[in-house]
């Protein structure tokens, strides 16, 4: 039971430090503002990269990360062994997303919208809940990454294993802040 | 032609019950109601309901009237297998005609009594009692809306009254034939061929439960039924334009294509009782009732549209077959039995009924899904009702993930509350890396990383990381001051959720997929680190200096960025 969590932050973890050490490498003298981000960007990668392109939000952050040029060298360094194929999965992804969207969008077209007058109370508190939730799965859609293009199934899927995945990143930060700390203080 | 016609209106007329003579009229009044233009728009709105219950009434009234005793038997009569006798069916298409308001009856009256021959008269007494049944509001309500513009299409055509005539020859002949599996299309098609002046569904249901009804001369009706499904189509064309285009279409198609696949298989006494049912024009699903026809489903009082649509798309889908649903026969038959029991959301009470009955028939290569008892079984709700369970059963899981969400039932509150869980995260991954970028300037985290792993690996934690978590709640409220009360009230969340979330865990397992096996397992553990350690911070933390050192390496961070 211990084990699949602990390995999944084991890899984080390592993949997060090699991340680190090419920021490291590369420049001596970063902002506050340019150390968290380095941090954070590969943080997420390390993150994105657990899950080798499994799950469509790692594939969306990789995609994202490798727009950059940080982010390409990062993906590149944490990616060596299996970057071929997450490469080209994360480039089809933007390809992908994009049909889904056009594709919504002809859908939403062409639907015909069919109006309810004079619902009863219960129709009417139904719709009311379903707006309230069509609207809540929009903004989770925004808050996962690459999760406009989902239908909701998948993206309740991708939201556990993104949640799983945050929170292991959470405590792996957690911890080695803690552990950064102690150690400064005890310089 | 007109003899005919006069014959049969003799033979209603030696009714003693004047309404009988109205309805049967009434059945040879529906045929002609689309040929002879009613100007009235009122009349237009009786006659799309009134051409559901014409019919019926029609096709029975047209075999025999019987006496008023049969209209008291009308009721349940209407629904029941229209073999027993054409009294019994007249007397339903009776009793409802009496059922209904006495003002249609008199505005029938004045309307039908136009100049045209015998059999426009009988045509407008048929009138009076589908006003009236309209008015009872036994049709759909699409009715009312179609029957104006429908109305409006039919020129008077003497050659489509011709075919009425006929029309009433067929159904005042063997009225115990119900078995006509082709009575309805026949019947479309005569309607259609005066000039596609089928009010849409009415009009065709109205020829086809003729057909169905008398049984008298299959084969010519069948022949009819062959040219009238192309017509019906056209006239199918008109209803659809009026109400739900897309719904009708498919919905007609659905009832089409079960309608076909009855008509091979279950033969006229599905159509019949289809035919009778329909007729009935109960306003429910009509269409539901063909199915039932069709797949042997109960029969359902569907709205006298739906059937005469699906009546109609039976026809299209003899006479062209294009489904306009992609899929292969054997789905759609299935869909098309299921369909017709639920095509509304309102009628869905009644379809739940009979939904137990419907998806039997085994898919190709589809997702089977079977409904379950008192379920609608239309191909649209199984599906939905497919969708709704993976979504339940996958927040079930986001239940257990999520601190705090075990009481919590509910899509919208459960997605709020995931929702701000995301977020939280989101937040403390960020927090975090500022705070890593505070702490350690060079970004070298090699014996960070080194120490972290054994970290990661034993489960004591040492007090310095303690107090370090227990910061972070405390932090939270001074960095992030949109949820200053999530993180404390996520944490006694977790504290009292821990062992029902492992529980529920582990429970959970065996259906949870690969992928989330992970972190199925992973969470007792999460939790029980997570609780011991941060709820015991959180709770028995009262360590300023930790706080005091915390925030020192922020104001400088801070001060760097306001700079």
């Amino acid at each position: 039971m211990r084990a699949p969590r602990s390995v999944l932050k084991q890899q984080f973890l390592k993949k997060w430090m090699m991340g680190l050490q090419v920021f490291g490498s590369a420049k001596q003298s970063m902002s506050i503002l340019e150390r968290k981000k380095a941090i954070k960007l590969s943080a997420d990668i390390a993150l994105a990269s657990t899950r080798a392109g499994r799950t469509c939000w790692s594939r969306t952050i990789i995609a994202d990360a490798s727009k950059d040029d940080d982010g390409k060298v990062l993906v590149q360094h944490l990616l060596s062994p299996e970057s071929e194929r997450l490469k080209k999965a994360s480039t089809g992804l933007a390809m992908e997303n994009k049909r889904v969207r056009c594709k919504k969008i002809l859908k939403r077209s062409c639907c015909i919208k069919r109006v309810r007058k004079g619902a009863s109370k219960v129709v009417l508190a139904k719709s009311i809940s379903k707006r309230i939730v069509k609207r809540r799965t929009q903004v989770l859609k925004s808050l996962v990454p690459g999760g406009e293009f989902m239908d909701d199934i998948s993206l309740i899927e991708e939201t556990l294993d993104y949640m799983v995945s945050l929170r292991a990143q959470v405590d792996v930060m957690r911890r080695s802040l803690a552990k950064a700390t102690e150690v400064v203080n005890g310089k | 032609m007109d003899t005919s016609d006069k014959d049969k209106f003799e033979l209603e007329k030696s009714n003693d019950n004047p309404i009988n003579y109205h309805s049967s009229g009434g059945m040879s009044s529906d045929w002609r109601f689309n040929s002879t233009s009613i100007p009235n728009s009122s009349l237009g709105l009786v006659p799309t309901d009134n051409l559901m219950s014409v019919c019926r009434g029609d096709l029975v009234g047209a075999a025999s009237c019987s006496s008023s005793s049969v209209i008291d038997s009308f009721g349940p009569a209407m629904w029941e297998h229209p073999t027993n006798s054409q009294n019994l069916v007249f007397c339903d298409i009776n009793a409802q005609n009496i059922a209904s308001s006495s003002n249609t009856v008199g505005i029938g009256k004045g309307f039908p009594f136009s100049s045209r021959n015998g059999i426009d008269r009988t045509l407008e007494m048929g009138w009076n009692p589908p006003n009236s049944m309209l008015k009872g509001g036994i049709f759909l309500p699409n009715a009312p809306g179609m029957l104006p513009q429908s109305l409006s299409q039919f020129p008077a055509d003497s050659a489509f009254i011709e075919r009425a005539a006929r029309f009433s020859c067929f159904n005042g002949g063997d009225f115990g034939d119900m078995v006509n599996p082709f009575g309805v299309p026949e019947s479309m098609g005569l309607f259609s061929r005066g000039g596609g002046m089928m009010q849409g569904p009415g009009e065709v249901f109205v020829g086809s439960g003729m057909k169905s009804v008398s049984g008298a001369q299959t084969q010519k009706n069948v022949m009819n039924a062959g040219e009238a499904s192309k017509d019906v189509s056209m006239s199918a064309d008109h209803m659809a334009t009026e109400g739900s285009p897309l719904k009708n279409e498919t919905k007609r198609e659905t009832l089409a294509r079960s309608r076909d696949e009855s008509k091979k298989g279950a033969g006229g006494s599905g159509n019949d009782s289809d035919e009778a049912e329909f007729s009935g024009g109960s306003g429910q699903d009509e269409q539901s009732m063909l199915e039932g026809n069709c797949g042997e489903l109960s029969a359902k009082s569907l709205g006298s549209k739906k059937r005469k649509r699906s009546g109609q798309d039976a026809e299209l889908d003899q006479a062209k077959g294009t489904p306009q649903s992609a899929k292969g026969s054997p789905e759609t038959q299935q869909k098309g039995d299921q369909k017709p029991a639920s095509t509304t959301s309102k009628a869905s009470g009644k379809q739940g009924k009979q939904g137990s009955q419907g998806s039997d028939q085994p898919k190709d290569d589809y997702i089977h899904v079977r409904a379950r008892r008192g379920q609608a079984t239309n191909s649209h709700s199984l599906a939905e009702r497919v969708r709704r369970e993976k979504i339940s059963e996958r927040m079930k899981f986001l239940q257990d993930l999520v601190p705090g969400c075990s009481k919590v039932t509910g899509k919208a509150v459960m997605l709020d509350e995931i929702i701000n869980y995301v977020q939280s995260l989101q937040r403390q991954v960020e927090f975090l890396s500022m705070k890593l970028a505070t702490v350690n300037p060079r970004l070298d985290f090699n014996i960070e990383g080194l120490l972290a792993k054994d970290i990661l690996h034993s489960r004591a934690v040492p007090p310095s990381s303690l107090a370090f978590s227990s910061e972070m709640p405390m932090a939270y409220p001074a960095l992030h001051q949109s949820q200053p009360g999530l993180i404390p009230t996520a944490f006694p969340g977790m504290e009292s959720h821990s062992d029902i979330l492992r529980r529920t865990i582990n429970s959970q397992l065996t259906p949870m997929t690969a992928g989330f096996k992970e972190p199925a397992q992973q969470l007792p553990n999460v939790w029980d680190d997570e609780l011991h350690n941060v709820v015991q911070m959180s709770y028995g933390n009262s360590a300023p200096q930790d706080s005091q050192d915390v925030n020192e390496p922020l104001p400088p961070g801070h001060l760097k960025v306001e700079l």
